[in-house]
């Protein structure tokens, strides 16, 4: 199979590439397995917000109050934007779609990966493409604005699926968890060699602590995300996690997420920011797992621009 | 059956309602086909062990809740009710200390106590019974819980939140106002912000958030290796006003309600009492705090 596979819409033909195979920013030419990986496809249909009657998310003094911010088309909050700041709740930037059958859903969560590919299936915007930026109870896609403006509640849209089993030659003790062919050719990581061996070095925006990592501890790290816990306002503005943006990549020392999200000293798990700040308790922005190990083989190294705008070639950030 | 003790404290109790909430004994439960029975633990290595729910003969407040071949289990018997919203009602009106009346089976008339809530994925309420009481018992058994203890509040510290309390415990758990205004808090020891796992984001006023073992040295360093099922404990940095959340200087108190798990970001299960998130809790740390003593609680 190659790079590209040719799809036909309302007799329209699109040839879409499934993958970067240019390596991208990634300078160290790193040895996968991705010749045999395999690509299917996933759907899913654009979701309507929902809330429960009436409506109140209580923030941590416990006013109640009525936020938007999950499912749907967010037309004002895409990566590479804040992720603090919102009038929001768990703002999912660009589109959100689900399945309604369970195991077709349960599917398109653990299949998807950040980078794939998806096409609009259905719709005024059929045959419109956009790249997977997350997952959230959802998954969400990137489309341009553009194509935002056609898109309708209940519209279908498909996942070229490309990136589960994908390993690292030289780290077997590294796990990648959703992370496509696409996005790991776009960091631009590096093997350095220390006294301790090989270990592989990654650009982040920032560092969190992991006594600040809450929701989603009682879920697999297969499923979604966990939340930083940003109640302590005080503590996000001293270790500037409230700069963090959209799409940001960051690092949580001494957490191991390979079967499930917890505490264990010397592992290291490299997450992406999927999704906006919360007024809730024990919630904030989502930290989606993409890298991590139990072994003390991953460095980070701090880079303002460590962002999949940058790395998937979605926008220009500054 | 517990003793009285003469505090400082002053409470609204006379004002609060008791109310029946009822549920029937839990049966154990595994996901459907393709029948995978595993969870895996935090090196993904595959287990199938005895989980929540159910009669547990041999597990009781009191024991360790280390060392047990089991993922988070309950002590004595779990209770639950069909009816979504009708659990709802029994997980949060529930207190820890209110007394629990068996109401049909060979057990019918039965008494027992109050120690624990379970969360997210069961939903359960966990209550003490005599052992020889158990065996008496069936699946499905109907047991009414006189609720009582949502609503109480401390008069002289209105920034200390009281959650599945009841008077009995509040009243048995020796606490007193320092001469700080803080309210005094015996405790077997403090949980770090680091080791609290699953739970976190979620509601404080019913279920429990886990402390985290996988890192044996971690949780040695904090002092917790040793603790009982039905410990006290203080969760720090946490607030559990609303949802169990990381706040410096908050302080939460909790009961450990569930034994350890093999599972990454689970352990005991606390049961949260108490939760002050501008830090009007003086947790003071006393060997041997456990609701079994505090009830006088029978094997």
């Amino acid at each position: 199979m190659g790079d590209k596979v040719t799809l036909c819409y309302a007799g329209v033909k699109k040839v879409v590439k499934i993958a970067f195979f240019d390596k991208g920013k990634n300078i160290m030419n790193l040895a996968t397995n991705e010749a045999q990986l395999v690509a299917m496809a996933v759907m899913g249909n654009i979701s309507q917000p929902s809330l429960r009657y009436p409506g109140y998310t209580l923030d941590m003094n416990g006013i109640g109050r009525v936020w938007p911010g999950m499912s749907g088309v967010v037309y004002n909050a895409r990566v590479g934007d804040p992720a603090f700041g919102w009038a929001g709740d768990h703002v999912e930037p660009g589109t959100s779609i689900a399945n309604p059958d369970s195991a077709a859903e349960f599917a398109l969560h653990y299949l998807s990966c950040i980078g794939n590919r998806a096409i609009v299936t259905s719709g005024l915007a059929q045959g419109a493409e956009g790249i997977v930026t997350g997952e959230h109870a959802r998954m969400l896609v990137d489309f341009p604005p553009d194509a935002n403006e056609l898109l309708c509640v209940g519209d279908s849209v498909q996942i070229i699926a490309y990136g589960r089993g994908l390993a690292l030659d030289e780290f077997p003790q590294i796990e990648l968890k959703k992370v496509s062919p696409q996005l790991l050719h776009g960091i631009p990581m590096e093997i350095i060699d220390t006294p301790e061996g090989k270990k592989l070095r990654i650009p982040v925006t920032m560092a969190l602590p992991p006594r600040i990592m809450g929701s989603g501890a009682e879920l697999n790290s297969e499923y979604v995300d966990q939340d930083l816990m940003s109640g302590d306002r005080a503590l996000m503005a001293e270790l500037g996690i409230d700069q963090m943006r959209l799409g940001d990549l960051v690092v949580i020392p001494d957490a191991d997420h390979h079967f499930g999200r917890g505490y264990r000293k010397g592992a290291v798990t490299i997450g992406l920011c999927i999704h906006g700040d919360s007024v809730m308790t024990g919630h904030g922005p989502g930290i989606l797992t993409i890298i991590t190990t139990a072994e003390p083989c991953i460095e980070w190294v701090i880079d303002p621009n460590a962002n999949i705008a940058n790395y998937l070639n979605i926008r220009e950030i500054a | 059956m517990n003793k009285t003790i003469q505090t400082n404290i002053r409470t609204n109790s006379d004002k609060l309602v008791s109310v029946s909430v009822m549920g029937q004994i839990a049966s154990p439960g595994f996901a459907g086909l393709p029948a995978v029975p595993y969870q895996l633990d935090s090196r993904g290595q595959p287990f199938l062990l005895p989980t929540f729910g159910g009669i547990v003969y041999n597990v009781s407040i009191g024991d360790s809740a280390y060392g047990w071949l089991a993922d988070c289990i309950h002590p004595g018997v779990s209770i639950s009710l069909k009816d979504e919203n009708g659990n709802r009602g029994l997980n949060l009106f529930a207190c820890v200390g209110n007394v629990a009346v068996v109401m049909s089976g060979d057990a019918k008339g039965v008494r027992g106590v109050v120690t624990g809530k379970s969360g997210r994925f069961s939903e359960h309420v966990i209550i003490h019974f005599a052992k020889a009481d158990r065996e008496k018992m069936a699946i499905g058994d109907k047991i009414v819980i006189r609720s009582m203890g949502v609503g109480m509040d401390l008069s002289d510290h209105p920034t200390v939140m009281l959650k599945s309390c009841s008077p009995e415990l509040l009243n048995g758990l020796e606490v007193n106002s320092n001469s700080d205004g803080k309210l005094n808090v015996p405790v077997v020891g403090v949980v770090p912000p680091h080791l609290i796992g699953a739970g976190a984001g979620l509601t404080s006023e019913g279920g429990s958030v886990h402390i985290q073992t996988v890192d044996k040295a971690a949780l040695a360093e904090a002092g917790l290796d040793q603790l009982r099922l039905g410990d006290v404990v203080a969760l720090a940095d946490t607030d559990s006003s609303w949802n169990h959340g990381y706040l410096r200087g908050a302080i939460g108190i909790g009961v450990i309600g569930q034994g350890d798990s093999p599972r990454s970001g689970y352990g005991p299960g606390v049961t949260l009492l108490m939760t002050s998130m501008s830090g009007g809790i003086n947790p003071v740390v006393t060997p041997g705090v456990n609701v079994k003593e505090v009830f006088g609680l029978q094997d």
